[in-house]
């Protein structure tokens, strides 16, 4: 059996799965964290811009003791929690506030500014971060800000909770991606499994399929109808077969077993003689039949019966042995180049049988003289080519197409006896092989090659044993 | 010796019991299956003879039922489907040997021949076969005849062991394809009869008396 299929198509749609659902959570969340940071930083400012509005109102062009009164109270009950107060004079000293010194940058450099802070006795400060707004009062500056500690602090659990949530997205994805696409897989393998048995020759094997069902039951239902329906005419052509074969072999039979006993019988001259040539007759229709009904057999789409692993040289090699004299009677010079082993899956009687037909072929249409050749060569891709080339009159390619077919035979040919099925058995042989016929030109010649596949490809034998 | 035939085809069968008789065997025949079912088992035939497509009833029956009792007698089964799976699947049901419709009486004749002979004297594992002068060694692969070396191919040689182990009995051309080249079809051609005289030369030229010998309309003999 093959090899289980590889899991890579399932890894392959997970990763993909994951990869995809992880890009649209962070996308999502990633907006709603900007969204809320932005969101949660103008929150602040507009707070502060408030607080520094209603300052600015307090402030008397007369003189700024309100505003250091209002600074001052608000400074000590800090007001909204986490306010910052600065307010310093031209000199930079502090004139009211709860921050003990005004921040690094220039004041009235910029109206906003982020800066940090020390919160707490000097010897535990804790350094906090801060975002203010500074206006100038003719001389004085004022700065109105807030503790963002806080604020941070809130935009950073929001972030790791979304970082969080898309990791467990991408967990949950992959686990039931995983899940789906081993699901698939398991029920395209279980497909798989069911061509392999048909192919191997169970033809009553068909994919799963649950009556509701999906796509997937659904394709497997077509497939099963178009199975049944290649299984029924299967076998409708095999019972045309045996119907054939017997209502044709019974009745030539019985003709065969009358004119012998009439030929043993008989004592006349003439009569034994035509006896005699009658079934020479009837013996050539028998040999077409078998022929015909072999072809029949192959088309038939029959898987193949008896396949074995057969050393196709030690089968040629004996092949042409067999034809070794009847070629020399004919004057041709039969060769063979088929050393070593090289094994192909099929039915030995079969390959031999194509073997015999395209000596046979040789021995007929090669003049006297000529020379045929068989080989037996290994392919690279674990297949095997056997070829018959002869230096005969060859058939011209207009003509290559007719010949493989049953009783395609050319006008040259039209007197010679042979039934012209030689070639067609042949094709139906290699068909039943997997395998495939070609006819080549050579100068002056023909070569039949025949190609069969690596036996990877080839249906499983069922049983063994020649026969 | 005692043969019984089950065969529906009446005509085919008359001329069979006939040619059958005439080589001096008793032949009784059975026009349908489930007699002859009945007949193989409880008959004490030496040989059985069975169409395998009697109408209505697979031959191959009669032969499992004669096997499950623990009959050993041989069969030979006849059939016209003649595909490979045919010829296995009787050769599986524990049939002795296989004849594809039409065939030549005369072969149906040696085959019968050969296999009554079988029953009756189980090959010896004999490591020499002897047939008047001639000799042959198994293991070694020698060939004498009169004391003189013989060189044969390796065809010849498979030719010749089959023909002496069964001497005196009339093999087949097919029979001879069949044991020696593993083959069951007929070629177009006849491959045999050039093999056998080259056989013939190898074995009985120079020598006073020959051993092969054709048996005209048949096959071969060979014959001390």
């Amino acid at each position: 059996m093959p090899s289980p299929p590889p899991r890579a198509a399932a890894i392959r749609l997970t990763l993909l799965h994951v990869g995809v659902v992880m890009l649209v959570v962070a996308a999502l969340l990633g907006a709603v964290f900007l969204v809320t940071q932005r969101e949660l930083a103008r929150e602040v400012d507009r707070a502060i811009a408030a607080e520094l509005g209603e300052l600015r109102e307090r402030y008397d062009p007369a003189g700024l003791a309100s505003l250091i009164d209002a600074v001052q109270r608000r400074s000590a009950t800090r007001g909204r929690s986490g306010a910052l107060y600065l307010l310093i004079d031209a000199g930079g000293n502090r004139v009211a506030g709860n921050l003990p010194a005004w921040p690094d940058a220039a004041p009235g450099a910029a109206r906003w500014i982020n800066f940090d802070f020390e919160l707490g006795e000097p010897a535990d400060a804790v350094r906090h971060p801060a975002r203010a707004a500074v206006h100038t009062f003719d001389s004085h500056h004022l700065l109105v800000g807030t503790d963002v500690a806080q604020r941070n602090a809130v935009a950073q659990h929001l972030r790791d909770a979304l970082a969080w949530s898309t990791l467990l997205a991408a967990l949950l994805s992959g686990m039931v991606g995983w899940w789906y696409s081993r699901r698939v897989g398991a029920r395209v393998r279980a497909a798989a499994r069911a061509c392999d048995e048909i192919l191997a020759g169970d033809s009553a094997a068909r994919l799963p399929a649950r009556a509701a069902g999906d796509e997937f039951d659904q394709l497997a239902c077509a497939v099963n109808r178009a199975l049944e329906h290649a299984e029924r005419q299967t076998l409708a052509a095999r019972a045309t077969y045996s119907g054939a074969a017997r209502e044709l072999r019974v009745p030539l039979h019985r003709l065969r077993m009358r004119l012998e006993s009439l030929a043993q019988r008989t004592a006349g001259e003439e009569m034994r003689e035509a006896l005699g040539a009658a079934l020479g007759d009837l013996e050539r229709a028998q040999r077409t039949l078998a022929t015909l009904l072999q072809i029949a057999h192959a088309a038939a789409d029959t898987p193949l019966s008896q396949a074995e692993r057969i050393d196709l040289a030690e089968l040629a090699r004996s092949m042409v042995e067999l034809y070794a004299p009847a070629a020399r009677e004919a004057g041709l010079a039969l060769a063979v180049h088929a050393a070593g082993s090289c094994a192909v899956t099929g039915n030995r009687q079969l390959l031999a049988q194509l073997l015999a037909s395209l000596l046979e072929n040789a021995l007929k249409f090669v003049p006297a003289g000529g020379a045929v050749e068989v080989s037996v060569a290994a392919q690279g891709d674990g297949g095997a080519q056997l070829s018959v080339a002869d230096n005969g009159p060859g058939i011209a390619p207009a003509q290559r197409a007719a010949v493989l077919e049953p009783f395609g035979r050319l006008e040259r040919d039209a007197a010679r006896p042979g039934s012209g099925l030689g070639l067609s058995l042949v094709t139906a042989v290699m068909r039943l092989h997997h395998g495939r016929v070609e006819l080549a030109e050579r100068t002056p010649g023909l070569v039949v090659r025949c190609e069969f596949p690596p036996a990877a490809s080839t249906a499983v034998p069922r049983g063994s044993g020649s026969g | 010796m005692n043969i019984l035939l089950v065969e529906d085809d009446t005509e085919a069968a008359r001329h069979v019991v006939a040619g059958l008789r005439e080589a001096g065997h008793g032949v009784e025949h059975c026009g349908d299956g489930p007699h002859g079912l009945r007949r193989a088992t409880t008959g004490g035939h030496d040989l059985l003879i069975v169409d395998r497509l009697l109408s209505g009833f697979d031959g191959l029956r009669i032969v499992s039922a004669l096997r499950q009792h623990g009959g050993h007698r041989p069969v030979l089964v006849l059939s016209a489907l003649g595909t490979a799976e045919d010829r296995v699947a009787g050769l599986r049901a524990g049939c002795d040997d296989y004849l594809v419709k039409p065939f030549a009486f005369a072969e149906l004749l040696a085959r019968a021949e050969a296999l009554l002979r079988r029953a009756l004297m189980p090959a010896a594992p004999h490591s020499v076969l002897r047939a008047s002068d001639l000799e042959i060694d198994l293991p070694s692969r020698c060939v004498t005849r009169g004391g003189r070396a013989i060189q044969l191919s390796a065809t010849e040689f498979q030719l010749l062991e089959f023909l002496m182990r069964h001497a005196g009995q009339v093999v087949t051309r097919r029979m001879l394809l069949e044991r020696v080249w593993n083959l069951h079809f007929d070629p177009q051609v006849n491959l045999v009869d050039a093999h056998l005289e080259r056989l013939r030369q190898a074995i009985d030229r120079g020598f006073d008396h020959s051993l092969l010998h054709t048996v005209r309309g048949a096959g071969y003999v060979l014959r001390a």
